[in-house]
């Protein structure tokens, strides 16, 4: 494990019981003492959470071309942000298949900060400074000085508040401003990845202790990798390596609303023009049980009898139930009665909307 | 960490209760530590035969799936139905209401730890 990166709250970790697991080359919790359900229950059920997710990284693009740079590399369009305002978005190869997926935020017109997943932080590092090289802009990793928390629930607000001086009420869904936490300058968007209202916090590792201790001491509860997987998978979000990867494009992962075709040139849109004209090679779905079991990553999905595909995210929902995103075949992906193979036997299910359950984030 | 002294267990961390030929089943306060939050139990079929090591159920946390080992050989009488709308019983009460399955004992115990030996055994 030596070669596993800490995050500044590390020892914060240790101290609340967190049983450390490796995750994205980081040593982090995947639980704490009192388990996974409690901490899901504490962010769905009228609390709030915090989590520490300082192992994704942060990009910063400025000059006077970084939105005709931001234009060429990200699929959605920047043009159509304003300042102060963060997108949902992703970086393609040539072949329009998934580098990573991003959220862009808006600084000012030469000044914008990406998020990226810590997984692929190198490999998307390495592709936007070598695209850079044709542009008039600077790309700066900001990883290692930045620590990441996110706050969510439907008491973040409150809890946040007192630690600092931009107007929480103010910042809308998927807005940002800049200010001081705790006295040191740092960025707070209404984003997160649980369907609850909430935030993340971008402050530098000086003040990660005093911030993080600070939000338990307003009562927020420390939420580790379990619940956090399981609050995403309820909304059906999209993770990386499981939904989404090198393999596959916007087409197939449902993700053509943050793909803008009519914005002009960008990487990987000739290659998802084509998919787009001859059609998906499979298709992502949600499924929900309807016998008892428990959908995992990689089962094998039936439809009609016939093997269709594989769940890439499953799980027991304490709302909802067994669910699951998984990938079929085109000619599958609302036609057929579909069942998952779990240890031989073959459980029913049925195709479902997103979210699994009901998203409570303040649009 | 409890470990009872009437019981006894298995490396795998299962244990047995042994009354007359009749044997209980179920997973240690230890494994239901170390498994972390239990949600879904898969058991057994009654009738079935069952040998010393063969996994029998299946018990299935927040991020894993778990094989549960007979600590002895026999056959499957009886099975712990309440498990299937409350299977955090196996992590609130291990060794009382969260036991998964009764066998009539074929063979014998002779293999298995005491619960001073046992633990001996984690803490080594």
């Amino acid at each position: 494990m030596s070669d596993l990166l800490k995050t500044p709250l590390f020892d914060p970790h240790v101290a609340l019981g967190g049983k450390i697991v490796p995750f994205a080359g980081y040593e982090l919790p995947v639980q704490y003492k009192n388990g996974a359900l409690k901490e899901y229950t504490a962010v769905r059920d009228g609390a709030a959470g915090i989590f520490d997710i300082t192992h994704m990284g942060q990009v910063r693009v400025q000059g006077v071309d970084a939105l005709k740079f931001l234009q060429y590399v990200t699929t959605n369009d920047v043009s159509k942000l304003v300042d102060g305002q963060v997108q949902y978005s992703a970086l393609l190869n040539e072949k329009g298949t998934f580098i990573d997926d991003i959220t862009t935020y808006k600084i000012s017109d030469d000044a914008y900060y990406l998020c990226i997943n810590a997984a692929n932080r190198h490999k998307d590092v390495a592709h936007l400074m070598a695209e850079s090289k044709n542009f008039d802009v600077t790309v700066q990793d900001e990883s290692d000085a930045t620590t990441l928390l996110a706050l969510q629930g439907e008491k973040a607000q409150a809890a946040l508040q007192s630690l600092t001086d931009i107007d929480l009420e103010s910042i809308g869904y998927y807005k940002f401003s800049q200010g001081h936490i705790a006295g040191a300058s740092g960025i707070i968007s209404r984003t997160g990845y649980t369907g609850e209202d909430g935030f993340e916090i971008y402050i530098p590792n000086e003040i990660a202790i005093e911030v993080w201790q600070a939000l338990l001491d307003k009562g927020a509860v420390p939420i580790g990798l379990a619940a956090r997987d399981m609050l995403r998978t309820e909304m059906g979000y999209a993770l990386y390596g499981h939904e989404i990867s090198d393999k596959v494009t916007p087409v197939e992962a449902k993700l053509m609303w943050i793909t803008k075709l009519d914005k002009g040139d960008f990487i990987g849109k000739s290659a998802v023009e084509t998919r787009k004209a001859d059609g998906a090679k499979k298709r992502l779905i949600a499924l929900k049980l309807t016998q008892r079991g428990i959908p995992r990553e990689h089962y094998k999905v039936f439809v009609d009898g016939v093997e269709s595909g594989e769940v890439t995210s499953g799980m027991h929902s304490p709302m909802a139930g067994g669910v699951a995103l998984a990938y079929v075949k085109p000619e599958h992906a609302t036609e057929g009665d579909v069942s998952i193979e779990i240890r031989g036997n073959h459980v029913a299910a049925k195709r479902t909307g997103l979210p699994f359950v009901r998203s409570n984030v303040k649009k | 960490m409890s470990i009872p002294a009437n019981l006894k267990y298995t490396k795998e961390h299962e244990w047995v209760r042994i009354e007359g030929d009749t044997a209980t089943f179920g997973v240690s306060d230890h494994a239901q530590e170390a498994l972390g939050d239990i949600v879904f139990v898969e058991l057994p079929e009654i009738g079935r035969t069952v040998d010393a090591g063969e996994a029998y159920a299946v018990v299935e946390s927040i991020k894993a799936v778990s094989d549960v080992y007979a600590p002895v050989s026999g056959e499957i009488i009886e099975v712990n139905e309440a498990l299937e709308a409350a299977p955090e019983k196996v992590n609130t009460e291990p060794y009382g209401a969260g036991w998964i399955t009764k066998v009539k004992m074929s063979g014998n115990a002779d293999e298995l730890m005491s619960d001073d030996e046992y633990n001996t055994f984690l803490e080594e």
